[in-house]
């Protein structure tokens, strides 16, 4: 008798723990706005000098998520996806500077600050994207003013920043010196799908 | 006469180097569409391949992928759910559940999305 009323009660906790996790599962996904993301997010950089030949280059195929919950942003970008106009800047860009063979990506983990789906609309809201870039092996946190916006149902986020070679290890002989810019303008664009 | 000619040798030679210095510094990119594949891979095997580190050798080389088509979006195709191609050119005609054959440039692992890259690709068949 003592045995058949544990084993009852043992049932109905099993089926109480079960109709838990499928009403949480419910609700939760009931409220969320859930993930945001594109595979082929755009990043340009230029780090031209005036008088030389241009220094820049381009990306199409970076990937990145936006959780729309809670704000965090993610990007990864494979450098050798990046294309110069000159076949031999490419090929030093990651033979010599960026080292893609060692280090084959770029990321960016964050967070946009006070994110908030619900007042995303088609006019641009400036957002401040806080988080760490990693670039050729190092750690760099950094603060991102961006644009966010809402368009046909897409999330488009649009951002320009400086970075400095030197900040990531990056060693820029004396001879090429002069041709690129010490600050690198970098500019990303990516339009986040459901 | 022998100062002419002097000149002259050094005219060419001069003439030789700067051409061959403008060949070196604006030489062609490499055209993958023409380049013969180093491998041709089953798209989860290369996949697999990424993630156990197995595929260094494949970086910046031409391959060739084979699989069915799981995704399309502008520009780009997803096979088998782990080789992401992109495309220099619009795509035509080319539909989910196509078995293709795909050459392109592989540029890495996307550990985000759990896709290994190409860019520069074609259709072969």
């Amino acid at each position: 008798m003592e045995r058949r009323r544990t084993f009852r009660k043992l049932i109905y906790m099993k089926l109480k723990i079960a109709l838990l996790v499928v009403s949480l599962a419910v609700s939760t996904s009931f409220f969320a706005q859930g993930k945001y993301s594109t595979k082929s997010g755009e990043i340009t950089f230029e780090a031209s000098v005036p008088s030389f030949e241009e220094v820049k280059a381009k990306n199409n195929n970076v990937s990145a998520i936006l959780n729309a919950e809670t704000g965090e942003f993610a990007a990864l970008s494979l450098l050798k996806g990046f294309r110069f106009k000159v076949a031999l800047m490419e090929e030093h860009f990651n033979e010599n500077y960026i080292e893609s063979s060692i280090y084959p990506k770029a990321t960016f983990k964050g967070k946009i600050k006070d994110f908030d789906f619900l007042e995303l609309s088609e006019k641009k809201k400036e957002v401040l994207i806080i988080g760490t870039i990693n670039l050729h092996g190092k750690d760099k946190a950094i603060e991102v003013p961006a644009f966010v916006s809402m368009i046909d149902g897409s999330i488009a986020i649009d951002m320009s920043f400086v970075l400095k070679p030197s900040e990531f290890n990056i060693k820029i002989p004396n001879i090429v010196s002069s041709k690129i810019a010490e600050e690198v303008n970098v500019s990303a664009m990516y339009l986040l799908k459901k | 006469m022998i100062k002419r000619r002097r000149i002259l040798l050094i005219l060419t030679l001069s003439l030789l180097g700067a051409y061959f210095v403008y060949n070196y510094m604006y030489k062609e990119h490499r055209n993958i569409k023409t380049e013969t594949s180093k491998i041709e891979i089953a798209a989860p095997y290369l996949l697999e391949r990424f993630k156990t580190n197995d595929a260094e050798s494949l970086l910046n080389t031409t391959i060739t992928v084979i699989g069915v088509i799981t995704n399309i979006e502008e520009g780009t195709i997803t096979i088998d759910s782990s080789v992401h191609c992109a495309f220099n050119d619009k795509i035509i005609g080319l539909n989910i559940n196509d078995s293709v054959k795909v050459k392109g440039r592989c540029i890495g692992y996307d550990d985000l999305f759990e896709v290994v890259k190409l860019d520069q690709c074609s259709i072969i068949k």
